[in-house]
């Protein structure tokens, strides 16, 4: 077990030391961002000393030494643009992220779960089918392309929420339902299929033929059951959040990680893009070793697998 | 009671100090008081003056910091922090020789010396700090002669010193020594109206109106002002319309028409500084731009008004390379007119019967509102005419590497692209020109984004820039942009986009070109 | 729980047969296959199609609103934009982008995905714990992250879109056939096969392609919504398609800021990539009930 799980957070450490390089290596290769921070007509040897000074004249392999030396001590460089830390910048938009991560998650959890149970235990009439098609209608619709939808419905036509920004729960409405709108219909499936696998079982039928009110069976029993394969997916939804985060931030203005390297990728700041998707990455392998070390607590065959 | 002797003395002497005293406290003036809060599009991403590189950082800098010379609402220039300057020859070369005014303090109490001005001229030149030290090559010394006296000698002439408002800004020497280059970006200290509270980046500036403000009739009446960055066009026209800030900077263009109608607010449409144009690869060989048939042509190809009005929603002022107000304007220069038949002919004559095919590189992100579907637009207009345009689209950091002259690899501009360079506000083409028509010389800073080279116009620009005496400077970049539009070098002249500022009418306001390009706080209040 | 194909080679044409009543019996979704049938056809004769060139610009025309409305007229059905192009032309246009990135994305991140898979199957050892590594770094890296910077470096087109989206969805493919390969490697039949003689090609051919066949068609169907919607994002984002293309994300991304202005050009963009993904999903749902052999009949 142990071994299990070392081995799992060795893989995910070489996973984010190799995401570092392919960031770094790539990051650098976008293009000069010294041209971008000095005036249009700067001499040659101006921005030959700013490069130096900045250290961009140097080898990418001694760059990337010296990036790693620091980045292990929790020192991304200022950022290009900003001139505070990079870390900082990205540290301090993380919780805007987070939260609307969370909020998407619950979104879609909360559609997705009354929908599975309602789809299989009516499996086949038309509840069923409308619950399908809904979550299917979900698949189909770009996350960006809802939440611009909503503002124009909920803010230009109706003014009853906020377009852009943050602060009240009325900002978070529309970015959450933006976000958790697309997993719901993989949800949806998961809820109703582990569903329909314990209606059928033993202990169930069981149940009914002792006289149990089948409300009480379904909520109670069989969902708890049910619910092992959603909840042990949390992890892989939640780092699914956090990657489409990144468009919806844009979006709807949202202050948050995603929004954040949005920017800097255009203007070069490679610091804050380190930083961002590095931090990112790390999230998102977090969350799936937490999936996996679940799955091997629950499902030993898997622990010896690989 | 008896009327003594001494007491006709006593009470006329009572009398006139206490008239003298209200005298005097008319003259004082009454402190700023109330709170407003405010939107800008963007932000600046220094506060520090030797770091800005770009206008946008402008737009804080200039609350809080000042220089010797500006211009008026009327885009005059008036002295400023200098009392009076002028030009003078010493053994040949060119002396600035100014005076500055008396009893100028900074935030933190410090008073206004000529020292704070040679420390401010020595970090502008020092490369190390500061990203305009190019500017400052031709200066051979800085001489102080009292506290409130100076000279700047040259090694050579720099037109563009006049042209800049003397370039330097009045930075506090004690206090930077004290607090070191972190300490003054991180709390920056000024003679501005305006005194630095706290910053949050990408949310908002706060300042404090500074009670111990030099100029005592021209300045704020409010105390405390918020500056709030919201760039996303709706969020800050909503932001307005619910009361939420009082005063916007960039109306979207869209809306500037709903705005002008809306009850109790003013508006105000300025000219921005920037000057944008479409520029061609002239320096490429064998290139169809190199003959003046063919550029000339598509002069005549675009329909340049129609293009403001439909695409800009009229939010852009034609230009003919100087814009009115400028200096070196000249009203004789008519824009060239659009006439398609011309166009064509024109490449017939140039030998392109049929037309040819090029590639047009345009900025997609929005420096400047609709600078993408402008582009688009003139890219329609030369193809129409037979100017086959390949369009291909820029962010920012691409595209300004790609104009950029002097690199060692591909890709290479080699066609048409939508270009940009702004000559401020009233306007002056001289370092604008040095860049995009003077011919690119490597190492030495001249055309860095030019594919012009043409010898009798560089040596034009290059006497322009050694010329200080205004008037005659002003005669040499006449002759410049006389030429200039004859042979269609260093970019088709397009148009001076125009910005809207809207407030609300509790808002007592009047706008100042510079520092900030309109987003200067100079006078602004709340009405009582 | 694999169906066991016969020493011999191939299916049993009973199977075979069966597969296709089933596909039949099934209930096709007709809707969804005229909606791909369309859409294939704009990707093949668009251009011949569309009333109007995509890039054509009328400045005398902008914001003219559908063909609905009380002030639009049927020369532009669904209206025109900021620079008066026409939309329907311009959505035709976008389909014909969309379709075209789809299908190189899928052959070519099948493809490689596969190639990659097989070979880590097949070779073990360093070979495949590399290349496992590989997908993990990959799948470490929020795929939008990655997209975005590597579109900068490529600079933004066609090509690099295509790029950029195969290698966000190799991994799938190779997970898939490598776990495959591996199962394969552990049967009996399979050793027995190599001692009679026959080369691994022909193993592969036999044996590894028709398991794996289904279960990548049904892949690559749902994906087909999913390469687009990924797509359109990028577009939107600016990192993606470029003008003179015309995509539908670019075309969400032009219209944000005349959301108050012209209602239509915000939505109808939506509403196609909308259409293509529902239709491509309902098939790939279709393909999956029936072809794939694992899955109960629900």
């Amino acid at each position: 077990m142990i071994r299990f799980m070392l081995r799992r957070i060795g893989l995910g450490g070489v996973s984010i030391v190799g995401a570092s390089i392919v960031i770094f290596v790539i990051s650098r290769l976008t293009g000069d961002p010294i041209v971008l921070l000095l005036p249009v007509d700067a001499p040659p040897a101006v921005i030959e000393e700013m490069r130096r000074t900045m250290g961009l004249d140097l080898p990418l392999w001694r760059q990337y030494l010296i990036f790693a030396q620091h980045a292990i001590l929790g020192d991304f460089g200022n950022s290009y643009r900003w001139q505070t830390p990079a870390l900082d910048l990205v540290l301090q938009r993380l919780p805007a992220t987070i939260l609307l991560a969370c909020a998407g998650l619950l979104f879609s959890i909360s559609l997705a779960v009354p929908l599975g149970i309602l789809s299989a235990v009516y499996r086949g009439s038309w509840i069923d089918t409308f619950g399908k098609g809904f979550a299917m209608l979900g698949q189909s619709m770009p996350g960006f392309w809802v939440g611009l939808l909503m503002i124009l419905v909920f803010s230009v036509h109706l003014g009853w929420l906020p377009a852009f920004g943050h602060g009240t729960a009325k900002h978070l409405v529309m970015p959450a339902i933006a976000l958790g709108w697309y997993p719901v219909a993989a949800q949806t499936r998961i809820v109703r299929s582990a569903m329909l696998d314990v209606l059928d079982s033993d202990y169930i039928r069981m149940g009914r033929s002792l006289g149990t009110p089948e409300w009480l069976l379904v909520c109670k029993y069989a969902f708890r059951n049910a619910a092992i394969p959603l909840v042990t997916m949390l992890g892989v939804y939640f780092a699914a959040m956090l990657g489409g985060a990144f468009v919806v931030e844009v979006v709807f203005a949202w202050p948050g990680l995603g929004r954040t390297v949005v920017e800097a990728v255009f203007a070069r700041d490679f610091p804050v893009v380190q930083a961002g998707v590095l931090l990112t990455s790390v999230l998102f392998v977090t969350a799936n070793l937490l999936v996996d070390l679940s799955y091997g607590v629950i499902d030993p065959r898997i622990r010896h697998a690989d | 009671m008896k009327m003594t002797r001494k007491t006709i003395i006593y009470s006329t002497l009572a009398a006139v100090l206490s008239f003298l005293t209200c005298l005097s406290s008319a003259q004082s003036v009454k402190p700023a008081t109330g709170d407003l809060t405010i939107a800008f599009a963007a932000e600046a991403t220094t506060l520090d003056p030797v770091k800005y590189s770009a206008g946008v950082d402008t737009y804080f800098i200039g609350q809080m910091f000042e220089q010797l010379v500006r211009p008026d609402p009327s885009q005059k220039r008036i002295n400023w922090l200098a009392e009076s300057w002028n030009v003078v020859e010493s053994n040949g070369k060119a002396v600035i020789d100014v005076r500055i005014r008396k009893g100028v303090k900074f935030h933190n109490g410090d008073p206004l010396t000529s020292r704070d001005f040679e420390f401010s001229q020595k970090r502008l030149a020092d490369a190390k700090q500061s990203r305009w030290s190019h500017l400052q090559a031709s200066v051979e010394r800085f001489e102080v002669i009292d506290d409130h006296h100076f000279k700047i000698h040259f090694k050579e002439g720099d037109g563009s010193y006049i042209a800049d408002n003397l370039h330097l800004w009045a930075m506090p020497k004690a206090y930077f020594e004290k607090v070191g280059e972190e300490g003054f970006a991180k709390s920056p200290v000024g003679t501005g109206p305006w005194k630095f509270v706290s910053r949050s980046i990408k949310e908002e500036l706060k300042l404090e109106a500074f009670d111990d403000y030099w100029n005592k009739t021209i300045r704020p009446t409010v105390k405390n002002l918020t500056i709030k960055v919201i760039p996303e066009d709706l969020t800050r026209v909503a932001a307005f319309k619910t009361g939420a800030v009082d005063w916007i900077d960039a109306v979207p263009p869209a809306m500037i028409a709903e705005f002008k109608k809306l009850p109790g607010v003013k508006t105000a449409t300025v000219v921005s500084g920037n000057n944008l144009f479409i520029d061609f690869a002239e320096h490429v060989p064998n290139s169809p731009w190199q003959d003046v048939r063919v550029r000339l042509a598509a002069a005549h190809a675009v329909d340049v008004d129609a293009i403001v009005k439909a695409v800009l929603f009229d939010q852009g002022e034609r230009y003919v390379q100087v814009g009115k107000g400028g200096v070196g304007y000249d009203p004789s220069l008519k824009p060239y007119p659009y006439d398609l038949n011309k166009a064509r002919d024109l490449l017939r004559q140039a030998g392109y019967p049929r037309g040819f095919d090029t590639n047009c590189y345009n900025l997609t992100t929005p420096r400047e509102p609709n600078v993408k579907e402008m582009g688009e637009a003139v890219f329609a207009y030369l193809t129409a005419a037979g100017i086959r345009c390949k369009v291909q689209g820029l962010e920012y950091g691409a595209w300004i590497n790609l104009g950029r002259r002097g690199r060692n690899g591909p890709p290479e501009m080699d066609g048409v692209i939508s270009w940009m360079w702004g000559q401020g506000v009233p306007g002056d083409p001289g370092t604008p020109w040095a860049g995009h028509l003077h011919s690119f010389v490597a190492g030495k800073g001249w055309g860095s984004y030019s594919y012009a080279n043409d010898p009798e116009l560089d040596g034009m620009i290059e006497e322009a820039k050694r010329t200080m005496e205004p008037s005659k400077r002003e005669l040499i970049l006449q002759r410049i942009g006389k030429l200039k539009h004859e042979r269609v070098l260093g970019g088709l002249t397009t148009y001076r986009p125009l910005v809207t500022i809207a407030w609300r009418d509790k808002v007592d306001y009047t706008p100042w070109p510079w520092p900030g390009f309109w987003r200067n706080l100079q006078q602004i209040g709340l009405k009582q | 729980m694999q169906t066991e194909r016969t020493l011999g080679g191939g299916l049993p044409p009973a199977l075979r047969a069966g597969v296709l009543r089933r596909l039949l019996g099934q209930g096709i979704p007709w809707g969804s296959l005229t909606v791909l049938l369309l859409l294939i056809i704009a990707a093949i004769g668009g251009e011949t199609l569309a009333p109007w060139d995509p890039n054509a610009l009328n400045l005398a025309n902008v914001f003219k609103p559908p063909a609905w409305h009380a002030n639009g007229s049927f020369a532009h059905l669904l209206g025109t934009d900021n620079l008066g192009r026409d939309i329907f032309s311009r959505i035709i246009a976008g389909a014909r982008v969309s379709v075209t990135v789809a299908l190189y994305v899928i052959v070519l991140s099948g493809g490689v995905g596969s190639f990659i898979g097989l070979i880590a199957g097949f070779f073990g050892g360093v070979v495949d714990a590399v290349l496992m590594r590989l997908a993990d770094i990959q799948m470490s890296i929020p795929s939008l992250a990655l997209a975005l910077v590597m579109a900068v470096v490529l600079d933004p087109s066609f090509t690099t879109v295509v790029i950029v989206i195969v290698i966000t969805y190799w991994t799938w493919y190779a997970r898939i056939v490598r776990s495959e390969v591996l199962s394969l490697k552990e049967r009996d039949y399979v050793a027995l096969a190599r001692v009679a003689g026959c080369s691994n090609a022909t193993i592969l051919r036999r044996h590894l392609l028709p398991n794996v066949a289904n279960t990548l068609l049904v892949l690559a169907t749902l994906q087909v919504g999913q390469v687009i919607v990924f797509e359109a994002s990028l577009s939107f984002l600016g990192l993606g398609i470029q003008q003179p293309d015309v995509s539908w994300g670019l075309m969400l991304a032009d219209a944000r800021s005349y959301m108050t202005h012209a209602w239509w050009l915000i939505t109808l963009p939506g509403v196609a990539i909308m259409l293509t993904c529902l239709a491509s999903n309902l098939v790939g749902d279709w393909l999956r009930d029936t072809l794939d052999p694992r899955r109960k009949q629900r």
